[in-house]
């Protein structure tokens, strides 16, 4: 099997050099407490990911600080994730859960899978070294190899832009005079492996199977293997989970929290509304939330149960919002709904109120939405009803019982 | 099962209410409004019941600076017109 691992260096501060045109030129580190990523002229300074970031500003004190705003990095990852599936059937994000982890390394990288392509694996490798810049503007190196690990360390070796294809068999020769600091183990082997003198792949190698093994026991095995060329780890395809979306952009920026729950009372209701919910719960709700200094602010919600009510997403959605840090004025919002379960069945009470009514006015608001394509009642809702401006008070949205 | 489109949804807008609507106003040298033009009629403001002015937003690229006057037209209306002092426009709108 042959794969080709894409390594976009330092995706953060790119993502960030292409967002704000300000720090384009600049030294970068991002990162709160600690560095998540730096810029090469950081690096050069002698910052790096992990490191703290008091640190990192004393070696590199013209940089620039910023934030990580994961939830953007995340979003154009997975943008360069859509646009690799165009190019394999198999793509798999570096570590799915890299976005949980404090350190740059691993965003920014992909494996494909090159089994059955037509193409030879160079040519291939550098056209799409040159569609991705052309389409996103990031420069990548692709490394191709028999295993992940290979491709992987090929990749991080070679220059932005450029190709380099490891031939088969050939792995352990390439891997021979890489660094051990290359080698998926945990810190302490790493300094252990520094106390044995060993520094390079090569040197590992060398061992019998046995030594490593009794020193550093599975961990020990898995990396004389990959020392040794010997790759077993398959390629996970990415796993697209069903789910649907809506996102609500205001006509100028929201400052109150009010306002955003009455468009997600709106949200929801559209979604619910949604063929794929007929007779299903979601399990699952995110919400996503744009920021006028173009930030994001994300928060996932996993519900006890599987739901359809709009009351107790709204419930939640409302705690989620008054407790969220935003910062800046609303621009837009966003609603994924997610792991959908059958319904569970509620008995209702037996005097149940104006519920008839209220019936009758969801079919004929039903049938003239079918007849018209859209609903033509609307619904007057509080935006900003304490605002001096009058028409930021009141909106109109589609009423869809 | 639906397939998960990986498209971005069409943006629902709420739609404002009480949206200002341009509106052509005479005004005396102090900014004060002589006559209002409804329809094909130019009304003369009988008297200027009350005026106020707001300014919000101003952290924003197009901040909101309003003097807002109540009017009793001569055929006994009463309209609610603002002057935007930085386009220097008129609109009519509900306070």
């Amino acid at each position: 099997m042959r794969i080709a691992c894409l390594n976009i260096p330092r995706f953060a501060v790119e993502v960030e050099r292409q967002r704000r045109n300000d720090v384009a030129t600049r030294l970068i580190l991002i990162g709160d407490g600690t560095v998540f990523d730096c810029s090469l002229g950081a690096e050069a300074s002698g910052a790096k990911p992990g490191m703290r970031m008091s640190e990192a500003i004393g070696l590199c004190h013209r940089a620039v600080v910023l934030p990580p705003d994961m939830p953007h990095y995340q979003r154009r990852f997975e943008e360069v994730l859509d646009f690799l599936e165009d190019y394999s059937p198999a793509v798999e994000a570096s570590d799915p859960s890299i976005l949980r982890l404090r350190s740059g390394r691993g965003l920014g990288i992909a494996f494909l899978s090159l089994d059955g392509l037509s193409l030879e694996p160079e040519p291939f490798a550098d056209g799409l070294i040159a569609s991705l810049h052309r389409r996103f503007g990031f420069m990548a190196a692709v490394g191709i190899a028999g295993g992940k690990f290979t491709a992987r360390v090929a990749a991080q070796t070679t220059r932005p832009g450029l190709a380099k294809a490891v031939p088969s068999g050939g792995e352990a020769a390439f891997l021979a005079p890489i660094d051990v600091a290359l080698l998926p183990c945990s810190g302490d082997t790493l300094r252990r492996l520094g106390l044995f003198g060993l520094r390079t792949i090569g040197e590992l190698a060398s061992l019998p199977l046995a030594a490593v093994q009794a020193q550093f026991g599975p961990e020990g095995r898995r990396i004389w293997e990959l020392a040794q060329g010997i790759d077993r780890e398959p390629l996970r395809p990415l796993r697209r989970e069903e789910s649907i979306r809506e996102h609500l952009a205001f006509y100028a920026p929201l400052i109150s929290r009010q306002a955003l729950v009455t468009a997600g009372r709106g949200l929801l209701s559209r979604l619910l509304g949604q063929p794929a919910m007929n007779g299903r719960a979601a399990r699952r709700m995110a919400l996503q939330v744009l920021l006028s200094d173009g930030r994001c602010w994300e928060r996932a919600i996993v519900f006890r149960e599987a739901t359809a009510d709009q009351e107790q997403m709204l419930c939640v959605l409302r705690s989620a919002v008054e407790t969220a840090p935003l910062t800046a004025p609303i621009e837009e919002l966003a609603i994924e709904l997610s792991g959908f379960a059958q319904e569970m069945g509620k008995q209702e009470g037996f005097f149940s109120g104006n519920g008839r009514q209220r019936r009758q006015v969801a079919e004929s608001i039903r049938q003239l939405k079918a007849r018209y394509g859209r609903s033509p009642v609307l619904q007057i809702v509080e935006v900003e009803p304490w605002s001096r401006i009058p028409e930021r008070r009141h909106a109109l949205i589609d009423y869809d019982p | 099962m639906v397939a998960h489109p990986r498209a971005a949804a069409r943006a629902h807008r709420l739609r404002p209410l009480n949206q200002p609507k341009p509106i052509r106003v005479e005004a005396d040298e102090s900014g004060e409004p002589q006559a209002v033009v409804l329809g094909r009629e130019c009304l003369a403001v009988a008297a200027v019941q009350d005026h106020w002015r707001i300014d919000d937003e101003w952290w924003r690229e197009r901040p909101v600076s309003r003097l807002y006057y109540l009017l009793l037209l001569e055929d006994g209306q009463v309209v609610t017109v603002y002057q935007d002092l930085i386009g220097l426009r008129w609109a009519r709108q509900a306070y």
